[in-house]
């Protein structure tokens, strides 16, 4: 009997062994550049921000291959981009485009660019004319990567704003006849006011402020010190007169937490600020109870999206650039920076370079850019009598479609590749998100109304203008080079700061001072100095290369 | 004994044990079903929390982006193919490896079980197997998701673990008749121990259909072999790319309010339960040798 | 139950002659085994060399000559880092917590499901149990969390329906909770997962046993513990010597999603602390001596039980 039921459980092996043979016949066969006769040259490329796969008839791809004769053949990451790269260098076998990581540079994946783009990019050099010495490698001056944004042209439109900020409910500011807190003290006062009038909303209990530090998300908690300084966002350090230093054990610090520890202390300050996850804070965010948070926008925009379609528009966020006190100039808002060690580079292996180079190059011509940002005239997007780019509801609504996209968009390229930001000579934006008349066609009515009440016409303004960059600026983007010493001081200086911050903040009256100092000591173990040396040691470098642009 | 009459005892005992039961299905039945309703619940309105058992705002948005990718169907069945063929073979494989180290008087047993268990204790590292694939030409290629897996040590120590509880005098009786030992596994060992066959095809299949790591280091550069597994990270790891910064610049217009757009709990949500649907069905259709008594009925033969 | 008579020790007198027709005799199992040898050689042998790398400053980008060695500078990290013992301390009390409350739970579930009568029934509750085991851990960890909120979390909100506690704990923030909260996690989720083993074992043994022990007027408990168990005993003992080598493997998973500064001297497991230290910032030669003194325990700790098994009369693993 147990012979019967054997053969129908290992029925399947003669069949299974069979199709083993077939597939494995699969195997084999890498396809980088190639010419296949048609004329049609076959473009391989990784792509390390993770997409899916265009649909196999693409309408944008299909048009650039096409007019451009360029088929794309795109890898994009899926799971962990160090292992990724790992084993692709250890193996030695690179596609044609691939995008940037140190890394690559120190293995000699890739290959300089600057002569080819000099000689074969015009475009490319016009695009980036004002970053050219920027873009050059600091260790041999080679230039090996396209940065994907970031180099601006024609006039630069901001009208959302997605930075870092101190937000505050917009039905409070109505509440308060719209007032504008510039410090600490100001804003606080308009939280702890708006929360004994309102213990609850929507029937839930009124959080005051909340903060966030899960996983890599440590920047709401982290923060907040250098910008009430005065400081633009430099990472871990903030920089005076072009001299680095931590500022995370410092009292500048001790100060912002201190008052973190009082609103605790009050009930104002969420309990569960240091244990929540990344949902909970959203799903926080989105009951519109929290009254206020330090955060960058961009990070809680979806829980401002989910606000809005429950109609609670008084409940999404205002930001304001908060300082200590009065005198200091707040330095939110910065000029867009060149995105440097991002965007493509042209790997070894790549056959043809110079046809790659004239490809990358004549997307750059602002017909293609229409095309990969806008997309096609009447098809995506509609003209108007005075020559101005809009969309229809239409139109934005299939912009929401994942499906759609897959096949009608060619973003996964895009996002990669050097890109026209600013406006077009037609003065339309590069994108219709940077459109005025797209925004405005998306605020809502109370939107409107608080606008006005300011007086101003985006959210942008209520922020300082942003004041010429320093030629060193910003220091978070500096190459800390894997596994030195500067680096695991780097994450040793996180850990300490999420171990102890917690215990300060949540200390009870008294005992906030004796936590700082164990904090303080803490600190003193790392080798803060290794991590301050290499930005330094990077900082002068940036200002003798670079200072001579324009 | 009379044990016709109905005694309050195993009354109360199966009272309670029942209970206990549908108390345990319920708490681990709850985690898949609040996946479920998730994956049915507007993107956006999941922010909010609150979902448990049942949808709030009912969508297909979140399926219609899993299906959405042309190359799923593709990669189903180069998933299907994976886990059938590599669960024949490694089932033969361990079986039979674990039948030779079941035999006490095999010269060979104990040199090669402590090669064999060692394996469980160490990795080599993702970089050396790499090339290990890469000079077996095993990259790129469908082999590269059956041959490095095809004997596991914990399998192969459960089955000779069941093999060694089976009666000695089944074999004995077989060598007798002239049976080598080839063939008294196939003929004796196999069809008597289908029960821990069939537990660990569960273990292999449920591993193979899951995995997606080594298409990621081994197979990614070839879309023709990728697998379900992989093309649901592709899409999910995209849809939290999504939600960062970049949106700002590829068209969609933040802060006017996305309706429909996919978050990435819901994606998911929705992954889950398209990826685990599939392999759920395979437990209950291997129960069934889960039988009793099956050495009773050999022995008699 | 047939325990058979280990006949090993005979082998050793017998003269040379009847050596060679040992070895001829068992000249199939050869044929079935020694293949397979050479397969476990390829695939999991040979790559060991790239365990050199716990001894150099290894860069993917360099040939293995161009290498530079270091002795033993990432195994002196690791050691002399002081967080290094309290981050072994949580691994082996995670792993420890999740194999007790693992195999015990494991076991009586499958003892008490085995009890269940009705074909059916049995049959769903043992598919509806394993259900969880598909859920990643970000899935889980996302539902407990939840839970555990004191912000309207279930757990919260019944006990303090049973007034059981005055007023909501904030679970997550207290340290000494958290490898409790993880072990459960882990029971919740593997539970079903854990017991299908036991349950197929459980298919081994000899119904006429029972028939035996009813007409000896044994009860329920009585056959549980004197017939299943010793049924199952030989499984449970190897799946526990196995288990012994996966001491340092407590993973990283759940203790990263659930963890959170308040709670990291508790939190943090080896896994974790080299994927910071190593993996994340590019570091595999730290990674890999992680590896390397993971090994060794293993082995010394696989050993070291499969003795004391050997002592106590039991199964043994190898």
């Amino acid at each position: 009997m147990g012979g019967y039921r054997m053969k129908k459980l290992w029925g399947g092996t003669s069949l299974a062994l069979a199709a083993a043979l077939t597939l494995s016949g699969c195997g084999g066969g890498d396809s980088n550049a190639a010419d296949d006769g048609s004329g049609t040259l076959t473009i391989s490329a990784f792509i390390s921000t993770p997409n899916q796969a265009p649909a196999e008839n693409n309408r944008i791809y299909q048009k650039i291959q096409d007019e451009l004769g360029v088929k794309l053949n795109m890898e994009f990451l899926v799971g962990d981009l160090q292992q990724k790269l790992g084993v692709m260098i250890a193996g030695g076998d690179y596609p044609d485009l691939i995008t940037a990581d140190t890394k690559l540079v120190a293995a000699g994946a890739v290959i300089p660019l600057e002569d080819l783009i000099e000689k074969y990019g015009p475009n490319l050099k016009k695009h980036y004319e004002k970053d050219w010495n920027r873009m050059k490698d600091s260790s041999d001056g080679h230039i090996y990567w396209l940065p994907n944004y970031g180099a601006y042209t024609g006039e630069f439109q901001s009208n959302y704003y997605s930075g870092p900020a101190f937000w505050i409910q917009k039905s409070i500011l109505k509440d308060a006849g719209y007032p504008t807190p510039k410090t600490m003290d100001d804003y606080l006062k308009l939280i702890r006011d708006y929360a004994a009038k309102n213990p609850a909303i929507d029937g839930q209990p009124t959080i005051g402020f909340t903060t966030l530090a899960s996983d890599w998300r440590t920047f709401p908690l982290l923060n907040p010190p250098e910008h009430l300084t005065g400081h633009p966002n430099d990472g871990g350090v903030v920089v005076d007169n072009g001299v680095a230093s931590v500022f995370a054990d410092k009292d500048i610090s001790k100060q912002y937490y201190k008052e973190l520890n009082g609103l605790y202390n009050e009930g104002l300050l969420d309990k569960e600020a240091f244990v929540q996850n990344y949902d909970q804070y959203l799903a926080k965010l989105s009951s519109g109870r929290v009254l206020g948070m330090f955060d960058q926008h961009w990070n809680f925009q979806a829980a401002e999206d989910t606000l809005i379609s429950q109609d609670k528009v008084g409940q999404t966020y205002v930001g304001f650039p908060l300082v200590y006190d009065s005198s200091i100039q707040d330095h939110y808002l910065d000029r867009p920076v060149i995105n440097l060690n991002n965007g493509f580079g042209i790997s070894k292996d790549a056959e043809d370079p110079e046809r790659i180079i004239k490809f990358l190059d004549s997307l750059m011509d602002e017909k293609y850019q229409k095309l990969l940002s806008w997309g096609e005239e009447g098809v995506d997007y509609q003209v108007d009598d005075k020559g101005r780019f809009y969309r229809t509801p239409e139109q934005r609504k299939q912009q929401e479609d994942p499906a759609w996209k897959l096949a009608n968009r060619a973003d996964g390229f895009y996002a990669a590749a050097p890109k026209l930001e600013g406006t077009f000579d037609d003065g339309n934006a590069s994108g219709p998100g940077n459109q005025p008349e797209e925004f405005y066609a998306g605020l809502r009515s109370e939107d409107k109304e608080l606008l006005d009440a300011y007086g101003f016409k985006t959210w942008s303004d209520f922020f300082s203008p942003a004041p010429e960059n320093p030629v060193y600026y910003p220091a978070w983007q500096i190459d800390l080079i894997e596994g030195s010493d500067a680096s695991v001081a780097n994450k040793q200086m996180t850990d300490a700061s999420l171990k102890y911050l917690p215990q300060a903040v949540m200390a009870a009256g008294g005992k906030f001072d004796s936590v700082w100092e164990q904090y303080v000591k803490e600190f003193g173990k790392i080798n803060v100095k290794a991590y301050e040396d290499r930005i330094n040691e990077q900082i002068q470098w940036r200002i003798e290369n670079w200072s001579t642009d324009k | 004994m009379n044990t016709k009459k109905i005694r309050p005892e195993p009354f109360v005992f199966h009272t309670l044990n029942g209970l206990l039961m549908v108390a345990i299905a319920v708490i681990t039945l709850y985690p898949f079903l609040n996946t479920f309703a998730v994956s049915l619940n507007a993107g956006n309105d999941t922010i909010r929390g609150g979902i448990y058992l049942w949808p709030r705002v009912w969508t297909g948005q979140n399926y219609r982006a899993v299906f959405a990718n042309g190359h799923i169907l593709n990669a189903f069945w180069i998933s299907v193919a994976r886990t059938v063929v590599a669960t024949v073979l490694s089932l033969f494989l361990t079986s039979m490896l674990a039948y030779t180290l079941s035999r006490k008087d095999y010269v060979l047993r104990k040199p090669i079980t402590i090669l064999v268990v060692l394996t469980m204790y160490f990795s080599a590292g993702l970089i050396p197997t790499y090339f290990l694939m890469k000079d077996l030409h095993l990259l790129n290629n469908f082999l590269v998701y059956v041959v490095p897996g095809l004997v596991s040590a914990f399998n192969m120590i459960v089955i000779r673990t069941y093999i060694q509880t089976l009666p000695e005098g089944l074999i004995e009786s077989a060598k007798i008749d002239g049976a080598g030992d080839f063939r008294t596994f196939i003929s004796i060992i196999l069809p008597l121990c289908q029960p821990v066959l069939a537990t660990v095809a569960l273990f292999v299949a449920v591993g193979q259909w899951n995995s997606w790591f080594d298409t990621f280091l081994y197979a990614s550069s070839k879309q023709n072999l990728s697998t379900l597994q992989f093309e649901l990270m592709k899409l999910l790891s995209s849809s939290m790319n999504l939600n960062s910064s970049t949106a700002a610049s590829s068209g969609a217009n933040p802060g006017a309010a996305v309706q429909n757009m996919v978050t990435p709990v819901s994606i998911r949500a929705a992954i889950t339960i398209v990826a685990s649907l599939p392999i759920l069905v395979v437990y209950p259709f291997l129960q069934k040798y889960f039988v009793h008594g099956l050495q009773l009925g050999s022995v008699k033969e | 139950m047939a325990k058979a008579v280990s006949r090993r020790s005979a082998s050793a007198d017998l003269p040379k002659s009847s050596w060679i027709k040992k070895l001829r005799a068992q000249k199939q199992l050869m044929f079935m085994s020694l293949p397979i040898v050479v397969y476990i050689l390829v695939f999991s042998y040979y790559p060991i060399w790239g365990w050199t790398m716990a001894f150099q400053d290894y860069s993917p980008a360099k040939a293995l000559s161009e290498q530079k060695w270091v002795g033993f500078k990432h195994f002196a990290f690791l050691f002399t880092d002081e967080a290094f013992l309290r981050v072994l301390r949580n691994t082996v009390a995670m792993s420890l917590i999740n194999m007790i409350l693992g195999f015990v739970t494991a076991i009586l579930f499958a003892l008490l499901l085995n009890e269940i009568k009705g074909r059916f029934f049995k049959r769903t509750i043992q598919t509806v149990s394993y259900l969880p085991h598909f859920l990643s851990w970000i899935i889980v960890t996302g539902i407990v969390a939840g839970s555990l909120s004191v912000d309207g979390g279930v757990v919260n909100t019944v006990l303090m329906k049973l007034g059981l506690i005055g007023e909501p704990i904030m679970w997550l923030s207290v340290p000494e909770y958290f490898w409790g909260i993880v072990g459960a996690s882990h029971v919740w989720k593997e539970l079903g997962w854990n017991a299908i083993i036991y349950l197929a074992a459980i298919t081994s043994i000899d119904p006429s046993q029972y028939e035996a022990a009813e007409i000896d007027g044994a009860n329920r408990y009585q056959k549980m513990l004197f017939i299943t168990l010793p049924g199952i005993k030989s499984i449970v003992v190897i799946l526990l010597i196995m288990n012994m080598g996966w001491m340092l493997e407590a993973g990283f998973e759940v203790q990263y999603l659930l963890g959170n500064g308040i709670v990291v001297d508790w939190s943090q497991t080896i896994d974790i602390f080299v994927l910071k230290y190593g993996l994340q910032i590019g570091n595999y030669s730290l990674a890999t001596a992680a590896g390397i003194f993971k090994t060794i325990v293993s082995i010394t700790l696989i050993f070291a039980a499969n003795t004391i098994a050997r002592r106590l009369g039991e199964d043994r693993l190898i």
